[in-house]
């Protein structure tokens, strides 16, 4: 009881004082909460006010109900949109992965130069799409003056459309997509593999294990928190694909690369259609969320172990 | 052996990433159009600057260069400010509330951008900032993630120098501008880079605020030029020119790139 006492007048410390403490708390925090409240709390709850209303930039709005949530269900091009992001995810998650892996690897090999490698490999993660889109469009056209028609037709093989070809579009976005982020992905894997205490490989070196055996039976399982981190930041970034889409087949050729926030896009700014748009969003909120949970629930643990 | 095929592969592999930036900056030396393109028009033989004084010819691409700095610089500063403060707060300050505010913060991480720009269009139309900078730089003045940072960071530091300076009767903004801000000045730089980067490389926000083509940040009108101006040499220049930017903050920060994806993920 007495100690409780003490704690209560601890509490009630004079007006000055507290504010002396904490003015900064009262200064800073307070103006940024309400930029918060109008930039993000406002907007995300008014978005799904606007999924059950007509909403025109011009004109009277309307209250509308279920009309655009009962349309996205029977909307096949709202669910190729989904399928096709879901196959970009397909495409492109593992490559990703294992590309960031083998980067880190060599990197932590102790080969010479190793920065000035990891700076090269770093460095489409800080360049824009639209520019490594205008050089990708050229590599991956679908004449004979492009250069990877020229690379496989060393090999016999016959110049491919790509990205004028419905079946290979979406595989080549995903290409772009690995380049742009594989360097990023090395770097996670890269911090993985140092905080590997090493003398679990001296250990393993004296009993005769093989440099494969080694890899697969220490590496790969010791890595296992980076993999479930990767996996989930790399598969929420899959399903905002949008810039390359953009700019690089506008969703052709036949829908094969329209992914759903480019349809949003196209059904948001182009057809000017805002709730519907606003439905989808909520859609791809709805999955990503999904695919956090998953992570809390796995990782918030596995993480501990370092 | 097994050391040259290790280099053999990370020479391999360093080629093939930086073969398209290669092919950006020697392309961009060739004046030559789409239909006489071959795969190895980039071969330097008698290089010309023509297609950079082709894109300097009116001042509408410095003019979006110019446009990028405003959306970039601007934001890169205040959140450097304002996560460095906001960091400090939830790492050292005892309020009501302190937990549940940041759990929130962490949960609207979860919402893609993609949602928010709905509605943020309607509430920009409302406000005349659509084709304003406005639109670009008010809602990015602080970021969640720089606040995750420099909260990561200032936990792992202990509170003893704070203490001695309440002692010495300093208030907490002294503290905050004398002590805690050049302490976490690597965070903070990280902070900086991030916002550099995101701004400057921003094509979706930019394409739906800004419709003149007057207001366009370098992305959107790079975007515009792809495939328009039936000469592959300027959009290589135009990506040239728009790269240097981040090639030289890549080139002096590289560092605080790498801590902080590290920071942000394993910690």
């Amino acid at each position: 009881m007495k100690k409780n006492k003490n704690n209560k007048t601890r509490n009630k410390l004079p007006f000055k004082e507290r504010f002396r403490k904490n003015a900064i708390v009262y200064l800073f925090l307070i103006p940024i909460l309400i930029h918060f409240a109008i930039f993000q709390v406002f907007p995300f709850l008014f978005s799904f006010v606007l999924t059950f209303m007509d909403w025109r930039i011009i004109g009277n709005h309307e209250w509308v109900g279920l009309k655009h949530w009962i349309y996205f269900f029977q909307d096949k091009l709202a669910w190729k949109a989904l399928w096709n992001t879901f196959m970009f995810s397909v495409y492109y998650i593992v490559p990703t992965m294992a590309i960031g892996l083998i980067l880190a690897l060599i990197i932590n090999s102790g080969v010479r130069f190793a920065g000035f490698f990891k700076g090269i490999f770093f460095l489409p993660v800080v360049t824009s799409f639209v520019i490594v889109a205008g050089l990708w469009g050229w590599l991956f056209g679908g004449t004979e003056s492009g250069l990877i028609n020229w690379l496989i037709g060393l090999f016999g093989v016959e110049p491919q459309l790509f990205l004028a070809d419905s079946s290979q579009a979406l595989i080549v976005l995903a290409g772009l997509s690995i380049f742009k982020v594989a360097g990023s992905t090395m770097i996670y894997y890269f911090a993985g593999l140092q905080s590997i205490p090493k003398d679990l490989y001296e250990a393993a070196k004296i009993d005769g294990a093989s440099k494969m055996k080694i890899f697969w039976k220490i590496t790969f399982p010791l890595l296992k928190p980076i993999h479930f981190y990767v996996a989930i930041v790399t598969t929420i970034g899959s399903f905002q694909i949008f810039d390359s889409a953009y700019l690089l087949t506008g969703g052709g050729p036949n829908y094969s690369t329209t992914t759903i926030v480019f349809y949003l896009y196209q059904q948001g700014f182009t057809n000017l259609n805002l709730s519907y748009a606003a439905v989808l969003s909520y859609a791809l909120f709805f999955i990503i969320l999904i695919v956090s949970l998953i992570q809390r629930k796995y990782i918030g643990k596995d993480t501990a172990i370092y | 052996m097994k050391k040259i095929i290790t280099y053999l592969l990370l020479i391999a592999l360093g080629f093939c990433f930086l073969l398209p930036f290669l092919i950006m900056v020697l392309g961009s030396l060739k004046e030559i159009e789409y239909a006489l393109l071959d795969p190895f028009f980039w071969i330097p033989e008698d290089p010309s600057i023509g297609n950079y004084l082709y894109i300097f010819r009116d001042g509408i691409f410095m003019r979006w260069i110019f446009n990028s700095f405003v959306i970039t610089v601007i934001p890169v500063f205040s959140q450097m400010f304002f996560c460095a403060i906001l960091g400090y707060i939830f790492a050292k300050k005892q309020f009501a509330g302190r937990e549940t505010i940041f759990w929130i913060f962490m949960a609207v991480i979860m919402i893609p951008q993609q949602l928010l720009i709905i509605p943020k269009y309607i509430m920009f139309a409302q406000f005349e900032w659509i084709n304003t900078y406005w639109a670009l730089i008010v809602p990015e003045i602080w970021g969640i993630m720089g606040v995750f940072l420099v909260r990561q960071f200032l936990q792992g530091i202990p509170d003893d120098f704070e203490e001695a300076a309440y002692i010495d009767g300093a208030n907490d903004i002294q503290i905050f501008f004398k002590i805690i801000l050049p302490l976490s000045l690597p965070v903070v730089a990280t902070v900086g880079t991030f916002a550099f980067i995101s701004n400057w490389n921003d094509l979706f926000q930019p394409l739906i605020y800004m419709t003149q083509e007057k207001m366009y940040p370098v992305t959107v009108g790079l975007a515009s030029l792809l495939g328009k101006e039936g000469n592959f040499g300027i959009e290589m220049a135009g990506s040239t020119l728009s790269f240097i930017p981040t090639f030289l903050i890549f080139l002096f920060f590289q560092r605080y790139f790498t801590e902080g994806i590290q920071m942000s993920g394993l910690k």
